[in-house]
């Protein structure tokens, strides 16, 4: 799992397969390792082996690109990147992320700073630029 | 007896299977795992003991799929149809991840990944589209954009279906208007994967990779459309280009051949990084493909050269410059095949620079192009000039509508500009909505941003305007200025033709908006240069009037447009219409449709 610090908070993606996968309002997005706007990452965890193929994994990723993980499905605080990376982690070794991490949007929203700023923090939209999306073939399901 | 007791426990200890409690207070057999798929989770009791296959034959069933399509995953490790739950530690509680493989799909995603994930590391993204790939160093990025669409939308099916009919020019015009249509080219994800369907385009990402970051422009898509309105036309100048293009900003020249029949060919050879340039790129294509079409009516030649011989002159900026603004904005189009950034906006407008002062960039030939648009004083010469110490391959496709026209291109500056003169002047008259739009929205980009705002299942028109937007600079506002000074003087002058000129005037500001109706520009186009010559200066009129004597296609020039709707003008004239050349104007605008005409017309007068 890389991370990247964000505007103060933590952009995680999972790295597989020599990919980083990601997701933000444009929905589940992939690179190459540290190849998004904010390049390699801060931190380095590992999560663990995995043996789900490329293959698998990526027609889970689009499944979950359709259901859970579409990109309007974006929200700053509870549906964001650690929580993509938190689901994609345990799928692939079962394990979760450091709960710092996932910690994080429910910390700033016991601050009345946060609670006071909920709605415009509501509003963000993060897309780190730099990936491509995941995604279906046409006409497949 | 204790001893028998004893030795019970120890007897079936041993024959439980590992990992059940010694206990056995609780049958071992039966947990309860929860399942999960993507989006979605379950809790299915099963026994301990129960193999994978056996599993995977209780979730086929609700799942309501094939067996072989279930791909269990747990801690990461792919649970095999012979393994047995308990043996690879499923306990109680414990989740099993459970992908589910489309039948066909999962081979020809992970191919497209896999082609997506040997290319370089994604390059910054300088679209304002924040998922996509930015210039890409691979082929596979394109086939790979192709391959995962975001087609979420119920427009998806529509996609594989429309996706041949692009290809089919005829069908494109009436494709267009379709709302669906136009829903769809607002999302850029699709309208990429039509053109990244393209047989061609598909070659050409092969071989000239850094293109498809021009493909993620929605703009550019849209515009290719439009322009593939004239494909054939546009075909058939580019294999005249062909031979004599400079192909040294060029990766391969084989794929710009080939894009020729692409309709965002020309853009797509503009390696242009900037977002700006890119749109601007799209547009100029767009554009220069109508100014090809007039090109190719076979009255470039002639009109040019009476009209480059009224050009050198000092007329005012009336009206015949902001369209020849915006005609060379189209002759940009063209020259965007080269794949430089574009200072399009620096020689748009820049009316009165010298052209070789304009052009820090690639496009310099582009610039040089646009130099005489803006500057009825500019010298033929200098432009050709220009071009040629510039991207003189892509100042080819400029003047050329045949390939006489071609060699004269890179000799005769004179016959370059003023060819360029002749196409624009006849993109105007033929395209007059679209030089209208052009010009009022190079006007006033703020406007047009708030008018694009306003109207946004007006695309085209808005994709226009975002493309000129990108053509603001500070030239812009000195046009403006002088727009609007001919406006003003031609306001005091002859306000009666403030009607005509409508839609010029609220691009400035003047009027409110309103989309711009084709007859509303068309007889102010004609009718400027036949009234309004005190005011615009004789210059402009002079050109204008110049450029309207057939001397080739009759489908293009005014006359055979009178002679074919002659019938149509004699009922105008019946129901009190007494402007021939408004009401030919309108004929064409309506295409013969006598009744759209009468209402234009109506219209015009009323306004």
């Amino acid at each position: 799992m890389a991370r990247k610090q964000l505007e103060g908070i933590w952009h995680t993606s999972i790295v597989v397969h020599k990919d980083e996968f990601f997701f933000g309002s444009g929905g589940i997005s992939s690179c190459s390792p540290g190849g998004t706007l904010l390049g390699p990452p801060d931190t380095v965890v590992d999560v663990g082996n995995t043996e789900v193929t490329e293959e698998i994994f990526l027609e889970y990723l689009s499944s979950l690109g359709e259901s859970l993980f579409r990109g309007e499905a974006y929200n700053l605080f509870e549906h964001n990147c650690n929580t993509f990376s938190n689901e994609v982690a345990q799928f692939l070794t079962g394990r979760k992320i450091p709960s710092y991490i996932t910690d994080l949007p429910s910390e700033v929203l016991s601050t009345p700073f946060g609670q006071a700023l909920r709605p415009l923090l509501d509003s963000i939209q993060i897309q780190p630029p730099g990936g491509s999306s995941v995604g279906r073939p046409n006409g497949q399901s | 007896m204790p001893h028998i007791i004893s030795r019970t426990p120890m007897m079936s200890q041993s024959r439980r299977p590992a990992g059940v409690p010694a206990d056995g207070n609780i049958s071992p057999s039966v947990i309860q795992v929860i399942v999960k798929t993507p989006g979605h989770q379950n809790s299915f009791t099963v026994a301990g003991d129960t193999s994978v296959r056996q599993f995977k034959e209780k979730l086929s069933a609700h799942f309501k799929c094939q067996m072989d399509q279930l791909v269990l995953v747990f801690m990461g490790r792919l649970l095999k149809d012979h393994d047995i739950l308990s043996q690879r530690g499923i306990k109680d509680g414990q989740t099993i991840h459970v992908v589910i493989k489309s039948k066909n799909g999962s081979r020809s995603l992970a191919h497209s990944f896999r082609k997506l994930l040997t290319n370089n590391p994604c390059h910054q993204d300088r679209s304002t589209k924040g998922n996509s790939s930015g210039v890409s160093q691979s082929a596979g990025m394109g086939q790979t954009k192709e391959e995962s669409p975001l087609l979420m939308e119920s427009d998806a099916p529509k996609v594989g279906t429309q996706g041949p009919e692009l290809d089919s020019p005829e069908h494109i015009a009436q494709m267009l208007k379709n709302l669906c249509v136009q829903r769809m080219l607002s999302n850029m994800d699709i309208m990429h994967q039509l053109i990244s369907e393209h047989p061609d385009m598909q070659e050409l990402l092969q071989q000239n990779p850094e293109i498809s970051h021009i493909l993620e422009n929605s703009e550019i898509l849209c515009h290719t459309l439009e322009l593939a309105r004239h494909l054939s036309v546009i075909q058939e100048i580019m294999q005249i280009n062909q031979p004599a293009q400079n192909l040294e900003h060029l990766q391969n020249p084989q794929p710009y051949l080939g894009l020729e029949t692409i309709p965002n060919g020309n853009n797509a050879l503009g390696q242009s990084y900037d977002f700006n340039n890119q749109i601007l790129n799209g547009m100029q294509d767009l554009l220069w493909g109508n100014t090809f079409t007039a090109l190719l009516a076979g009255q470039v030649l002639e009109q040019v050269q009476t009209s480059s011989q009224s050009l050198p002159s000092s007329s005012e900026e009336q009206w015949p410059r902001p369209p020849a603004q915006v005609i060379y904005a189209n002759s940009c189009g063209l020259s965007s095949i080269t794949p430089t950034n574009a200072t399009l906006s620096n020689a748009n407008h820049a009316s009165r620079e010298n052209p070789a002062s304009v052009a820090p960039k690639g496009q310099s030939h582009v610039c040089a192009i646009q130099q005489p648009a803006g500057i009825p004083t500019l010298p033929n010469t200098a432009v050709t000039q220009e071009l040629q110490e510039d991207d003189k391959g892509m100042a080819i496709p400029v003047g050329t509508s045949d390939q006489g026209l071609e060699g004269d291109l890179q000799q005769s500056g004179e016959q370059t500009s003023s060819q360029l003169t002749g196409g624009m002047i006849q993109l105007l008259r033929n395209y007059p909505y679209m030089a209208a739009q052009m010009l009022l929205l190079m006007n006033m980009p703020q406007q047009s941003e708030q008018w694009r705002q306003q109207s946004p299942t007006s695309l085209q028109s808005s994709q226009l305007s975002d493309l000129l937007l990108a053509l603001a600079n500070p030239k812009t506002s000195q046009a403006i200025l002088q727009i609007e000074h001919g406006l003003q003087l031609l306001a005091t002058e002859a306000p009666i033709l403030l009607p005509c000129i409508e839609p010029s005037l609220w691009g400035l500001g003047w009027l409110p908006p309103f989309s711009c109706v084709y007859p509303d520009t068309v007889p102010w186009t004609l009718n400027v240069s036949d009234m309004a010559e005190p005011e615009c200066g004789p210059q402009s009129g002079t050109v204008l009037q110049k450029s309207q004597p057939p001397s080739g296609d009759p489908s293009h020039s005014l006359q055979a447009s009178e002679v074919r709707f002659s019938k149509q003008i004699e009922h105008l004239q019946t129901l009190g219409f007494v402007n021939d050349n408004a009401n030919v104007q309108a004929l064409i605008a309506t295409d013969g449709d006598t009744n759209a005409a009468v209402h234009k017309l109506k219209k015009s007068q009323e306004s």
